[in-house]
């Protein structure tokens, strides 16, 4: 009697201890290794997209609730190649501080909040940075009267800094290191920084070049203030999707490049119907009358050509939102593509 | 009876706005009006297209010049990783061919004798039109070789920023005059176009 209970209750315990094992397996594998984003999102029907509360440009809600702006565009761009549809997203407004979290936490797939691909966000939340698709920094404006074209040429300015960021920073690193003197002006708070500026008590205001647009844009006199094309620091705007799942961070990466690809290519929205008929082997590579490109992604064939005509290629989108055809009016600078001025520079679609 | 019959002159007054509609519709399919000299307002451009110092990468020296006809931009190169950007028209001509060419002659409020096919569309157009405002080469001109590219002024300042059907590669006259100091004859021009799909 004995030795039976004996035997059944180790083997009980055996049993126990190998499905105990298997459940912790289960979840451990559940938490750190999602895969399934890609089959998630073709179940739910939409890209699920944390974006900025509200920031013109980049992402904001008109009255009517619609989204709009450059990283609004690259959500649509995703949803735009997997659903040949750019209005399946669900946009998630998300403030600086839960951003990462709430990606972190599958309540959204991808960041697009204009978040600065850095080395400990990178590892500390378990991200990956899909690609720059903005190359902010920090950049210098100052009344058109000062007759200033370079950075290099404003010694002994008094200086317009928020306090409590990298910005205030980096203005001391730069004009120590050029050995140009400088008085700074440190404000808590944008509304008053920008107050002073205007008003003359400080001669240079300095922060992030694409902010510096829309602060000119609040002066309301664009013509009166240069914003100079020196830009002193990296602040390399980037999608975010989580670790672990690389079909889906494929094909966000991909997504990206595929906008930048097509501008250099010269497909456009309003070519991409003759870009489908090309006979040039990029081009077919791109639009999908060769290879199979878009399958490896787990799309289709026209996963690209999707993106261009739903959404457009970078240029497109640049301009739309922050560039010659908004408000901001941002110049490409540095976002322009690395064989025409700037330095975006996409792998090939090959 | 007081006065003309008001039938006689509201048929007058017709005749006249046709006329003058038709006038302006002949001129405003091609675009060109000789002897229109812009005001001071209409020389100032969108922000978009002034004159403006930016972030340009280029192994090309500082000093070239290239233009960039899908933009439409004209850089000049400068030291740094800066250009000096101006905004520019860019006509039929100029989206033909790209490449390097050279600044062979300059000259200032150059005389303006439309092409061939230039007259044939537009037939109200004088055979020749000396230099001076109102001439829609404008206050500058600079000739790139024997090619029918050049770069000039314009006097019709609304078209910077858009494809025309005539000419080449048009600046504001003060743009162009401010260019004209700055590039020596000599100067490289790199004209690009936009990638054939």
């Amino acid at each position: 009697m004995k030795r039976f209970f004996k035997r059944t209750f180790t083997s009980g315990l055996l049993i126990g201890g190998a499905v105990a094992v298997a459940v912790a397996a289960a979840a451990i594998t559940y938490e750190r290794y999602d895969t399934k984003t890609l089959k998630r999102t073709l179940r739910r029907d939409a890209v699920h997209c944390g974006v900025s509360t509200g920031l013109p440009g980049f992402s904001a809600q008109d009255e009517k609730g619609n989204w709009s702006g450059f990283d609004v565009d690259f959500c649509r761009a995703i949803a735009a190649a997997i659903f040949n549809d750019p209005k399946k997203v669900k946009f998630v407004p998300l403030d600086a501080k839960e951003r990462f979290i709430e990606l972190s936490k599958r309540k959204i797939d991808v960041l697009a909040r204009n978040s600065s691909w850095t080395m400990s966000r990178e590892t500390e939340y378990y991200l990956h940075f899909a690609g720059v698709s903005y190359y902010d920094g920090q950049g210098f404006m100052t009344p058109r009267a000062r007759n200033r074209t370079s950075a290099l040429e404003l010694d002994g300015s008094k200086v317009c800094v928020q306090s409590g960021t990298t910005t205030e920073l980096n203005l001391a690193d730069y004009f120590r290191a050029n050995n140009m003197k400088f008085e700074a002006a440190i404000f808590p708070a944008l509304e008053p920084m920008l107050k002073a500026y205007e008003s003359g008590r400080c001669d240079v205001l300095t922060a992030d070049v694409s902010q510096l647009y829309a602060l000119r844009l609040k002066i309301g006199k664009a013509a009166e203030h240069d914003i100079l094309p020196d830009v002193i620091s990296k602040e390399p705007l980037s999608p975010v999707v989580r670790q672990k799942d690389d079909d889906w961070h494929l094909l966000v990466k991909w997504t990206l490049f595929a906008m930048i690809n097509a501008e250099e290519l010269g497909i456009d929205s309003k070519n991409i119907d003759a870009a489908m008929k090309s006979k040039k082997p990029e081009v077919m590579r791109f639009v999908g009358t060769e290879g199979d490109y878009g399958e490896w992604l787990g799309l289709s064939k026209d996963w690209a050509a999707r993106i261009i005509r739903h959404v457009g290629n970078y240029g497109e989108v640049y301009e739309r939102n922050v560039g010659t055809n908004s408000p901001l009016g941002i110049p490409r600078g540095l976002n322009q593509i690395w064989s025409a001025g700037g330095i975006l520079y996409a792998p090939p679609i090959r | 009876m007081n006065g003309p019959r008001p039938s006689l002159v509201f048929g007058a007054l017709l005749f006249l706005v046709s006329l003058g509609m038709s006038h302006a519709l002949a001129q405003g399919q091609d675009g060109d009006q000789p002897g229109y000299v812009p005001s001071a307002d209409e020389e100032e451009l969108d922000p978009r297209w002034q004159k403006t110092v930016v972030f340009y990468r280029s192994s090309e020296a500082p000093g070239t010049v290239i233009v960039h006809t899908n933009e439409r931009y004209l850089y000049v190169v400068q030291p740094g990783g800066r250009a000096l950007r101006y905004g520019i028209g860019v006509g039929r001509e100029g989206f033909q061919w790209q490449g390097l060419l050279k600044i062979t002659r300059k000259q200032e409020w150059p005389d303006w004798t439309p092409p061939p096919e230039m007259i044939e569309r537009q037939p109200y157009l004088p055979r020749f039109m000396a230099g001076g405002p109102g001439n829609p080469m404008g206050a500058r001109a600079l000739y790139l070789g024997t090619t029918v590219y050049r770069i000039h002024g314009t006097n019709q300042p609304q078209t910077i920023g858009t494809a025309v059907s005539s000419g080449c590669f048009r600046l504001t006259n003060p743009d162009v005059s401010d260019l004209y100091e700055r590039i020596p004859v000599g100067t490289k021009v790199i004209v690009r176009q936009r990638p054939e799909v």
